[in-house]
């Protein structure tokens, strides 16, 4: 099953609803960072809202794919995670390091939004666009 | 006819050079030029050469037959003429099997010219083929080095020129570098690159070093290796470090291989790159106001 990448200017949205295979996940991997190179993308917006269950397999796996999108120049931020989910990575000791995590989508794109603005890109092209 | 005793390659050489060079050139010219049409042949220069050659040869063969284990002296006539001939040749593009030719091509005539001269009977005959089979084996030996030195020497100089014009560092902009890295990266030409930048950056008292890898085709572990050497040396200069051109397979092979570059910011191009450069020296480009 493909997970949709959803565009937003320049930011790229996408939402892991179900559980996915091994397979899959690489897939979405895949997809994920040749859609940032594609359209450039300053941002990436990962939603776990709808898992209740996050595996330590599948924390690394946002975490890498986290990693490989700042490679590639975008601001990455999750949202949606659960209280207990959050829990369940605290006491696995695996938590999703150096990405930032919001509670709700909302708030996600606001300071997705912060910090692309901050950005040099956006200061210089912002003016000529 | 000579007293079989006495029967000497020189005295053949003497006879016949003209008809052995004329067969010698016409042989070695007609293979090169069937092979090498767009090269031009002096043919001037390769007769005079060939004939000098012949020259040495007679004065070799024209008393004793040379000894056992016979060398060409390093700097003698014969070898500073062969040795002259295969460098020329070797520039030109000629292959080494169309060099080593030339003296195949008159040990045969040289040959064959010694079993038709030679008196019924003539009992120096063999020791005499056997000299000189030896004699022209250590020459070609000689052309052979000689040639293989001079294509090393060229291969050693163009390296050096490609290093030269792969790692150039631009100065962008006031206390702005950047490195375009091109092509493959081993351990020789990530120091020079980490030594040009790091020269750079006291140079021009650079605050934000670019670092494009655009022009990487491969991002592995050793190259990863290398460009970390190089984003932490100029770190210690007190530069930031910025890198663009990763493409998507690249970003997923580093954080595979558990390379994040934590501590450099990553852009995706190098405008993009170029932007942020700019912003961490407190500039940026805006449009010309009409």
């Amino acid at each position: 099953m493909k997970i949709p990448i959803l565009r937003l200017g320049d930011i790229l949205l996408t939402s892991i609803q179900v559980d996915l295979t091994d397979a899959e996940v690489m897939q979405f991997q895949g997809d994920v960072l040749h859609a940032i190179a594609d359209i450039e993308a300053r941002g990436l917006l990962i939603d776990i809202t709808a898992m209740e269950v996050v595996d330590s397999f599948m924390a690394r796996t946002i975490n890498d794919t986290a990693n490989m999108a700042r490679l590639l120049g975008a601001e990455v931020v999750v949202c949606g995670m659960h209280p207990a989910v959050a829990l369940t990575l605290i006491e696995m000791g695996r938590g999703l390091i150096g990405v930032e995590t919001t509670f709700n989508l909302n708030e996600g794109l606001v300071r997705l939004n912060r910090r692309i603005q901050q950005r040099g890109d956006s200061i210089s092209t912002d003016q000529d666009e | 006819m000579t007293e079989s005793a006495d029967f000497t390659l020189g005295q053949v050489l003497e006879i016949r050079q003209e008809e052995l060079l004329n067969a010698w050139m016409n042989s070695v010219l007609l293979t090169w030029r069937r092979k090498y049409p767009h090269t031009a042949i002096n043919e001037d220069l390769l007769r005079l050469q060939s004939r000098q050659l012949l020259d040495e040869l007679r004065k070799l063969f024209s008393g004793a037959i040379p000894p056992e284990g016979w060398e060409p002296v390093p700097g003698s006539k014969i070898a500073t003429l062969l040795y002259d001939f295969s460098v020329k040749h070797a520039k030109h593009g000629i292959k080494h099997n169309d060099t080593v030719l030339y003296i195949s091509v008159i040990k045969q005539l040289l040959i064959r010219a010694l079993l038709q001269d030679a008196p019924p009977a003539c009992r120096v005959l063999n020791t005499l083929i056997i000299s000189m089979d030896h004699v022209l084996d250590r020459l070609t030996v000689t052309l052979y080095d000689a040639y293989l030195e001079t294509r090393e020497r060229i291969i050693a100089q163009q390296s050096l020129s490609l290093l030269e014009l792969s790692t150039p560092v631009v100065r962008l902009w006031d206390r702005v570098v950047m490195v375009p890295l091109i092509g493959v990266i081993d351990t020789q030409r990530a120091r020079q690159i980490t030594e040009r930048l790091l020269e750079a950056i006291a140079k021009y008292e650079a605050t934000v070093a670019i670092l494009d890898v655009t022009g990487v085709p491969v991002l592995d572990t050793s190259v990863a290796g290398h460009i970390m050497k190089t984003i932490a040396a100029a770190q210690m200069l007190g530069a930031q470090v910025v890198m663009t051109g990763i493409n998507p397979d690249g970003a997923q092979t580093l954080v595979k291989l558990g390379v994040n570059f934590a501590e450099v910011t990553t852009r995706a191009t190098l405008r993009a790159g170029i932007a942020e450069g700019l912003l961490r020296v407190g500039k940026r480009i805006v449009p010309i106001k009409e």
